[in-house]
């Protein structure tokens, strides 16, 4: 566990450092740190508690849209409303969950694209509360302790602070009771309650923890876009590629996601320059060919092969 | 001796099979009880009952004189019920350790005291050793003890065994026997289903016959054992 | 007063269109029902027909009817090849996998039609597009009616095949027992092949009747069509053929009747909400078994 804090501590030194280094590949370092962060918040629902979700699109668009409309439309300052968002997320998560987890396995992940359709249909609709298709513009925002928010840089680091939270979370989890709860549950629920675990609340509380994390990442989206509509938002791609990133870069695991987040926006970075539409062709592809091939992703299946190998070292030496 | 475990007219049917009928039983605190009988007759489903895996349609468990008839399986293990499964249920992604562990936590929220009592009732069933090997490689008498590990782990004051002895060579077989007479020594009070019938006899204070999900007899393990309608019961299954 | 005459038209422009969605359901449910997969490609399966019809009719001026000829076999050929290189792979693996996979497969259709045909949303214009039938009061457009046609002899044809042959014999068998199945000698390997193609090819199919009235988006409208699909089998019962019919049906009425009586920009979400609600309430399914918990 030592080794994973030494890891942690060295990547955020890499983040602070970075845009000292190459100040202009911001952009696309705000887009892998928010990548990293949404899959590391998806995988806590989808790789620790199992239940893979398509629609977390759905809580990214819910920190997105409290952070927008409540600065453009009613003068809140985004701090706030990104906490209003991580309540109404966290609700959202518990009714939802609520109501599908005794549902199997694909039946609620087909509920998960059902639910973000309808807040993506609400969005385009309701604009008086939303702005309907055209959107919101954030022209003005705060400046707390003199930041500007509209600066690359100052989005750098939220979104640096993003993923670094979403990652100490998982760290946090993994060597906790919850950690060891969620495992449990997602690998034999009927043995897991006659160990005297609830699986519905554990599922619960993974599902709210999960769904808190993305919008505060849909929070800070929105600061970095200025401007957010319904289709980019709320858009069923969106949450594909979050859950796609994490179950390629390695469910369950500490890191995976955060190398999966590595993997696709860099390839997405190099195709963009040559071959911007196969990028998505080379998505579906790689997880085609992990889940049949690698079904515990780019980080997990060596690290299984290393447990493995301690133990028979420590047998046999 | 006080009543650990009673149950009071179980009946569980599904749709319209009665698969246990009207079953009642007492154990004693520290005693063993066995359940047996032919394939069918309801003793697993009679477990479920018991540990809260199958809602009966009648009749009503009493966990040391209080009342568990309504309370999922969850809450009857934090209430100090334990039980293995027939079919062994590892976690499979897990270590030895990380398996007990999961269940450890339960009486121990905090991860050292938690890692603590795991290898310690890792050390009881003899798998101390393996303690970071994954759950997955275990060939059968050791996923045997591991399941047995689980549930001592929850602390458990009751002990549910679904047929721990099936499978087993005979110097597995005797160590089990032997493991399961020890932990009597605790007061822990035990239920077993088993076909095994040195098992049986070795090992329980009193037996229940089960046939087609009604109790036929029961008594001292070798009456029953030798009783006319317990051999036909067994012999009709042929 | 009210209005016979447009519920009755939008009645049956429901069931018509209904009709389709079964269509696309039962190739869903089928495959479900003998492999257990979980298809999310399977709109873009639906896409495929599409481009095919728009592909025969901007080269060769076919009428999408005619293209049927062409799609149907080649969707069968397809699946069957997919399931049997790429599927059967998943067998033992647990049920989301082959969701995932699936879903990969689907960004893979889909951006290569997108790299083929472009972005553009296409269609085919037939001579008859904007030709009616007259019932009494009650008028049908003639591509509505040809694709309720179309559907009607296809699932009769499949239905023909699954409980009149040796072979829907077998797929039964398979559905219900795979191993009893290959214990009689059944080549369940081989039959997965074909039930896979002949979910594909129902799908594809599908998609030919439906070009004429809708536009074809490479990437977009595959998803929607999966989850109309899905939205189908659920409210039947995933595995139950005849509920599938009944579920599609059922859903291209709600839509419909939606549209017409409350508002039309939620169209979409009522089959989605109804589609919500059986899961929540009966998720076997309006039809199906009990689901027992353990």
């Amino acid at each position: 566990m030592k080794k994973h804090y030494f890891i942690f501590a060295g990547l955020v030194l890499v983040g602070i450092l970075y845009p000292q280094m190459f100040p202009g590949y911001l952009s696309v370092a705000i887009t892998l740190l928010l990548y990293a962060g949404w899959a590391t918040a998806w995988d806590i629902l989808g790789g620790w508690a199992g239940q893979v979700s398509l629609g977390h699109a759905s809580f990214v668009g819910l920190g997105a849209y409290f952070v927008a409309v409540g600065t453009a439309h009613h003068e809140i300052a985004p701090w706030w409303s990104i906490l209003m968002a991580l309540v109404a997320a966290a609700m959202l998560a518990y009714l939802w969950g609520r109501l599908t987890f005794k549902l199997k396995g694909p039946y609620f992940t087909l509920s998960t694209i059902a639910i973000a359709e309808i807040f993506r249909l609400i969005a385009i609709n309701e604009g008086w509360l939303t702005g309907g298709a055209t959107g919101v513009f954030i022209m003005t925002l705060p400046e707390p302790f003199g930041l500007d928010l509209f600066s690359r840089q100052v989005n750098y680091y939220l979104a640096l602070a993003f993923a670094a939270i979403t990652v100490l979370v998982v760290m946090l989890i993994s060597r906790s009771k919850f950690g060891y709860q969620l495992r449990a549950v997602r690998e034999d629920e009927d043995a897991a309650m006659a160990s005297g675990i609830n699986p519905t609340t554990v599922k619960l509380k993974a599902f709210m923890l999960s769904g808190a994390l993305t919008a505060l990442g849909g929070g800070i989206y929105a600061i970095f876009l200025s401007f957010i509509e319904p289709h980019i938002i709320f858009y069923l791609l969106l949450s594909v590629q979050i859950a796609l990133t994490a179950i390629i870069g390695g469910r369950g695991t500490i890191w995976g996601p955060c190398v999966g987040a590595l993997l696709i926006v860099g390839s997405g970075e190099i195709f963009r320059t040559t071959f911007a539409e196969a990028n998505m062709l080379i998505y579906g592809l790689l997880i085609m060919v992990v889940v049949i091939f690698m079904p515990r992703g780019i980080v997990g299946e060596p690290a299984r092969y290393l447990i493995r190998r301690v133990y028979a070292k420590r047998a046999q030496g | 001796m006080p009543s650990a475990l009673k149950a009071d007219g179980i009946t569980v049917a599904f749709g319209g099979v009665v698969a246990v009928n009207d079953v009642s039983l007492d154990v004693e605190q520290g005693k063993i009880l066995g359940l047996i009988g032919p394939n069918g007759a309801g003793k697993t489903t009679l477990f479920n009952a018991l540990t809260g895996f199958v809602t009966p349609q009648e009749g009503r468990i009493y966990l040391h004189g209080n009342e568990i008839t309504r309370l999922p399986p969850y809450m009857r293990t934090r209430v100090g019920i334990g039980r293995t499964f027939q079919t062994e249920r590892p976690f499979e992604e897990l270590t030895l350790l990380e398996n007990v562990l999961v269940a450890a936590f339960l009486k121990e929220p905090k991860r050292k005291k938690a890692e603590q009592l795991a290898m310690d009732v890792l050390e009881k069933v003899g798998l101390a050793d393996r303690y970071d090997q994954p759950a997955l490689d275990l060939n059968l008498a050791r996923r045997r003890r591991l399941e047995l590990a689980k549930a001592l782990a929850v602390q458990p004051s009751v002990l549910f065994l679904d047929e721990m002895m099936a499978g087993l060579n005979p110097p597995a077989l005797k160590e089990m026997i032997e493991f399961v007479r020890r932990l009597t020594d605790q007061n822990l009070t035990i239920v077993m289903v088993e076909h095994i019938m040195e098992a049986i006899i070795e090992l329980s204070d009193h037996v229940i016959v089960m046939a087609n999900g009604s109790v036929i007899t029961e008594g001292l393990p070798r009456d029953v054992i030798e009783d006319p309608r317990v051999i036909t019961a067994y012999l009709g299954e042929d | 007063m009210f209005d016979y005459v447009s519920f009755l038209q939008n009645l049956s422009n429901g069931v018509l269109i209904g009709g389709v969605y079964a269509l696309i359901g039962v190739g869903l449910t089928l495959v479900f029902g003998v492999m257990k997969i979980i298809n999310f490609a399977h709109g873009d399966f639906v896409i495929l027909g599409m481009y095919c019809a728009v592909l025969l009719n901007s080269l060769l001026g076919w009428d999408p009817y005619l293209s049927l000829l062409v799609a149907m076999p080649l969707g069968f050929l397809t699946g069957a090849l997919l399931q049997r290189l790429v599927l059967s792979r998943l067998m033992e693996a647990p049920p989301e996998s082959s969701l995932l996979v699936t879903l990969g497969l689907a960004l893979v259709i889909g951006n290569i039609l997108l790299l083929t045909f472009g972005a553009e949303p296409k269609s085919v214009n037939v001579s008859y597009a904007s030709s009616t039938v007259s019932l009494g009061e009650v008028s049908f457009s003639m591509i509505l009616l040809l694709a309720g046609l179309a559907t009607m002899v296809v699932i009769a044809g499949l239905y023909t095949v699954l409980n009149h042959t040796e072979l829907g014999r077998a797929i039964r068998a398979t559905a219900d027992n795979r191993l009893g199945a290959e214990l009689v000698g059944i080549n369940t390997r081989w039959i997965e092949a074909v039930v896979f193609g002949i979910g594909m090819a129902l799908a594809v199919t599908a998609g030919v009747v439906l070009i004429p009235l809708l536009f074809a988006t490479p990437t977009f409208s595959g998803a929607i069509f999966t989850l109309k699909a899905f939205v189908v089998t659920v409210l039947g019962g995933l595995g139950n053929i005849g509920a599938a019919i009944a579920g599609g049906l059922l859903l291209g009425v709600v839509e419909v009747m939606g549209a017409s009586y409350l508002t039309s920009d939620y169209r979409d979400a009522y089959g989605l909400l109804v589609f919500l609600l059986i899961l929540l309430l009966r998720p076997e399914g309006l039809f199906g078994k009990t689901v027992k918990r353990v």
